[in-house]
């Protein structure tokens, strides 16, 4: 025997190095609330040993499971539990998505709809009959507040207002604004508009920009998932080629189009992974190669709770946007121990998982509350609405925080 | 953006997020260092109990009383050998767990008993406060006892546990109880584990509800509980509460892992070392270093690409085998993170291992090699900033000494001495 025997005995996802120490079990936060899932280790490496016998072991139960990642940061063995989850129910499952799961999922067409009638669409999501119909008609739980819905796209804002600009500068990225930014909260991106300009880059939105397809993946439609990532993946190409790095300002856009794009959909994203960054990130390693400097306002001051967010936990890219919010000297920063939210996309939208989402984000919330920060800073939006709606504290990203801080001037100045 | 790497720098960078890893992260953040960690999953404390060993036996397999008289009777290859004064330095990291939140029982001077959850007594060095802890093994502190254990929870084997008790004179009656919100968790027979339970009582509130079961199984005629430590996974503060409601004097045993006691120290260490403003890099590893000399400039990880973790000095605290700090192939035993020396058993595997699988294993010993002052070497040269500590050490079998838990704190302590005395 031969030490090729052991490398190349490698199995999909690491599943065989397993040791069974059930590691992943204890930092499940599904596990934790409710014993109807399977938990991590037994949907995950011990399931998939069954389903590979016979598709018939396949539970449906693994619809439970938030793709969260967390176990995968627990296990000491590498094993890509959440992969092997997410792929089994891409393979096995026959649910078929409802009508709700797919309007949740398709947030761009969804966005695209609402934005236009934004003053309508608002308050009519937020009265209580309108409630009561999501929740019977549609199973979105009446709990929960939609994220306000933009009158004026992102997009429509960049091309008249900022694109004509962005030429003058010397250096260039490309921004994968995203759903949320494009329909809910444009001023994200318009705050990152004026960071990168006021370090002295311009910012090109990609030639065609589709949904990322997270919210796709977990509601059962990989087909579109895909699909939508290719039309990504050939708008990156081109920006790459020019030279740009591709920027987010959302931890999970990051990293479905980083990793779940090639672990599940199957999607070649090569050529292109290591250009697509955080803009946290991005600047981060600027300023640690002393090619950027940023100058802050001396009158600004804010006690800043900073929740990492599951995917940038997986990414493991937690401290690139806790390094530079920790560069403003105005802020009192505190750091929050890591802990699932709940809210996991569209996941704690739906009825029938309201309660667990909010059983599982207790945790954090007690954080919060005990902390009394001014705001809460995530790298991920939809931890922005389950935080706001369930501890009343504001939260933004920390880019919006940047914008907020920095001495737009003396950054130009500096940047010269 | 490719091919340019940037930098971010620590002073101190620790590769290794176990109780090495922490306790020295700890150490350097108390005395002011900037200090990132990076650890690949979480450690081995997971399986570790509610106890810490010092030196609990000697080379023959004697229980120990005094271990550190036994210390100085070591042979040179051990680890404590590089501690400047290994007393001294137990006390720091009774007190380095101590502001972390874990209060413990015990000195270095004596050893006290621990009870395995096989129902085996094992000397120890530190307890955790809660935990049933023994002064003498011949002279059990109970005459009877009951064990209560949870319908259903698997990982307390009771039966051992009882005979262990009851070799030794103690009278012992076995009891269980139920609430309905257990039988919830027993629908899923995988999942009725220890840290779900603790999760399940701390959520719902159920300490009076569980403490009045004990209490009404109980009844009368005993001088002490014995419970599964289930409970106090964030904090020790229910636990010990619960204790309170139970109306006989009341401990909990360890279970078999995952432990609650073993979670609980992996996670108030951390949020200590967070506190203190340390940084820690997540499910991610070490992968290569970047050299210049004798002299380690930055290291490389999996998940931070473009990126280098720069720092004045570097400790290895990766562990053992079992947390992959230590890889074995065919032919050779290596560290797989910075590639540094490894004292092995050379080329012949059959010496590796002994048959008896009870008996003592000599691959337990092969481990990173070091100078006096607990330097690596690469290529047989000492590397003058790059320091291992814990389990990933040569010249130790924490199964057979049951030393784990002091290597790893005391070697990490040594470490934090060594390099701010640099
Ligand atoms: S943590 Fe990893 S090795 Fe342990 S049981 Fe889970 S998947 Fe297996
Ligand atoms: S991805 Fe998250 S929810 Fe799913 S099994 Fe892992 S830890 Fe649990």
């Amino acid at each position: 025997m031969t030490i090729e025997t052991q490398t190349q005995n490698m199995s999909v996802n690491n599943f065989e190095q397993c040791l069974k120490c059930s590691i992943c079990t204890v930092y499940c936060p599904v596990s934790a609330v409710t014993p109807l899932y399977p938990g991590p280790k037994q949907a995950g490496p011990d399931g998939e040993r069954y389903r590979l016998k016979n598709k018939a072991f396949f539970d449906e139960a693994l619809k439970m499971c938030l793709n969260c990642k967390r176990c995968e940061v627990a296990c000491p063995n590498d094993v890509h539990i959440g992969d092997i989850i997410q792929a089994a129910r891409i393979k096995y499952s026959t649910h078929r998505p409802s009508l709700r799961d797919m309007m949740l999922a398709n947030t761009d067409l969804v966005g695209t709809m609402a934005s236009p009638f934004a003053p309508i669409a608002n308050p009519v999501l937020k009265l209580k009959p309108m409630k009561a119909v999501l929740h019977g008609v549609m199973g979105i739980d009446k709990h929960r507040t939609f994220p306000d819905y933009s009158s004026r796209k992102f997009e429509s804002w960049f091309k008249k207002e900022a694109a004509p600009k962005q030429s003058q500068y010397s250096k260039h990225v490309s921004y994968f604004h995203g759903c949320y930014v494009n329909y809910n909260y444009p001023q994200l991106g318009k705050d990152f508009v004026k960071v990168m300009n006021a370090v002295g880059y311009g910012v090109h939105l990609l030639e065609k920009e589709k949904c990322c397809g997270v919210a796709l993946i977990a509601n059962g439609m990989p087909k579109q998932a895909k699909r939508q990532g290719e039309v990504n993946m050939t708008s990156m190409r081109k920006a790459v080629a020019q030279g740009h790095a591709v920027l987010t300002t959302s931890s999970t856009c990051t990293f479905t189009m980083r990793d779940e794009y090639d672990h599940l959909l199957g999607i070649d994203n090569h050529d292109v992974r290591d250009s697509i960054s955080l803009a946290t990130r991005f600047l981060l390693q600027l300023i640690e190669k002393g090619e950027i400097k940023l100058a802050f306002r001396e009158d600004y001051h804010k006690r800043v709770a900073y929740h990492s967010a599951c995917h940038m936990e997986r990414m493991g890219w937690v401290p690139y946007s806790t390094r530079l919010l920790r560069m403003i000297p105005g802020i009192d920063f505190v750091m929050l121990e890591s802990q699932c939210c709940g809210i996991s996309g569209t996941y704690g939208f739906k009825k029938e998982n309201y309660e667990r989402s909010q059983a599982i984000g207790k945790g954090l919330f007690d954080q919060i509350d005990e902390a009394n920060p001014d705001c809460v800073a995530t790298d991920c939006e939809t931890c922005k609405w389950q935080i706001e709606m369930s501890t009343g504290t504001p939260v933004m990203n920390p880019i919006s925080i940047i914008a907020e801080a920095l001495d737009v001037e003396a950054t130009r100045e500096l940047n010269k | 953006m490719k091919g340019e790497w940037s930098a971010m720098r620590f002073d101190i960078v620790i590769i290794g997020g176990g109780l090495s890893g922490l306790t020295a992260g700890i150490a350097l953040a108390e005395a002011g260092k900037d200090v990132a960690l990076v650890s690949a999953g979480q450690s081995t404390l997971h399986f570790m109990g509610g106890s810490l060993d010092l030196l609990g036996s000697d080379e023959r397999g004697n229980d120990l009383f005094k271990p550190l008289d036994a210390i100085a009777k070591l042979n040179e290859k051990h680890p404590y050998k590089k501690l400047e004064d290994v007393s001294r330095l137990a006390g720091v990291a009774k007190q380095i767990l101590e502001r972390a939140g874990l209060a413990t029982t015990g000195y270095a001077t004596a050893n006290h008993w621990r009870i395995t959850p096989i129902g085996a007594l094992m000397p120890t060095w530190l307890t955790l406060e809660g935990m049933a802890a023994i002064d003498d093994p011949d002279k059990m502190p109970w005459r009877k006892v009951a064990l209560v254990n949870i319908v259903n929870y698997l990982d307390f084997p009771t039966k051992f546990l009882a005979a262990g008790m009851r070799e030794r004179g103690v009278e012992v009656d076995v009891k269980a109880v139920i609430l309905p919100e257990f039988q919830q968790l027993r629908q899923s027979p995988t999942e009725m584990r220890s840290t779900n339970i603790a999760k399940v009582i701390e959520q719902n509130d159920l300490l009076v509800k569980f403490a009045d079961q004990v209490n009404s199984v109980v009844g009368e005629g005993y001088d002490m509980v014995l419970l599964p430590s289930v409970l106090g996974i964030s904090s020790n503060e229910k636990a010990m509460q619960l204790l309170r409601l139970i109306n006989v004097p009341a401990s909990y045993v360890d279970t078999l892992p995952p432990s609650v006691p073993g979670v609980r120290m992996q996670s108030q260490l951390r949020r200590r070392f967070m506190a203190l403003g340390g940084s820690f890099f997540t499910g991610d590893q070490v992968i290569e270093g970047i050299y210049d000399g004798n002299n380690l400039k930055g290291v490389k990880t999996a998940k931070l690409d473009g990126t280098v973790l720069e720092a004045d000095n570097f400790v290895l605290a990766t562990g053992s085998f079992v947390s992959r700090g230590l890889v074995a192939d065919y032919n050779h035993v290596y560290e797989p993170a910075l590639g540094v020396d490894v004292d092995d058993l050379g080329l012949d595997r059959k010496t590796w291992a002994t048959v008896d699988v009870t008996e003592a294993q000599p691959y337990m010993e092969m481990g990173v090699a070091t100078d006096h002052k607990l330097h690596c070497k690469r290529s047989g040269n000492v590397m003058s900033n790059l320091y291992a500590a814990g389990s990933v050490l040569s010249g130790h079998n924490s199964i057979k000494l049951l030393d784990g838990a002091g290597v790893d704190m005391l070697t990490a302590l040594q470490v934090t001495e060594n390099i701010l005395n640099q």
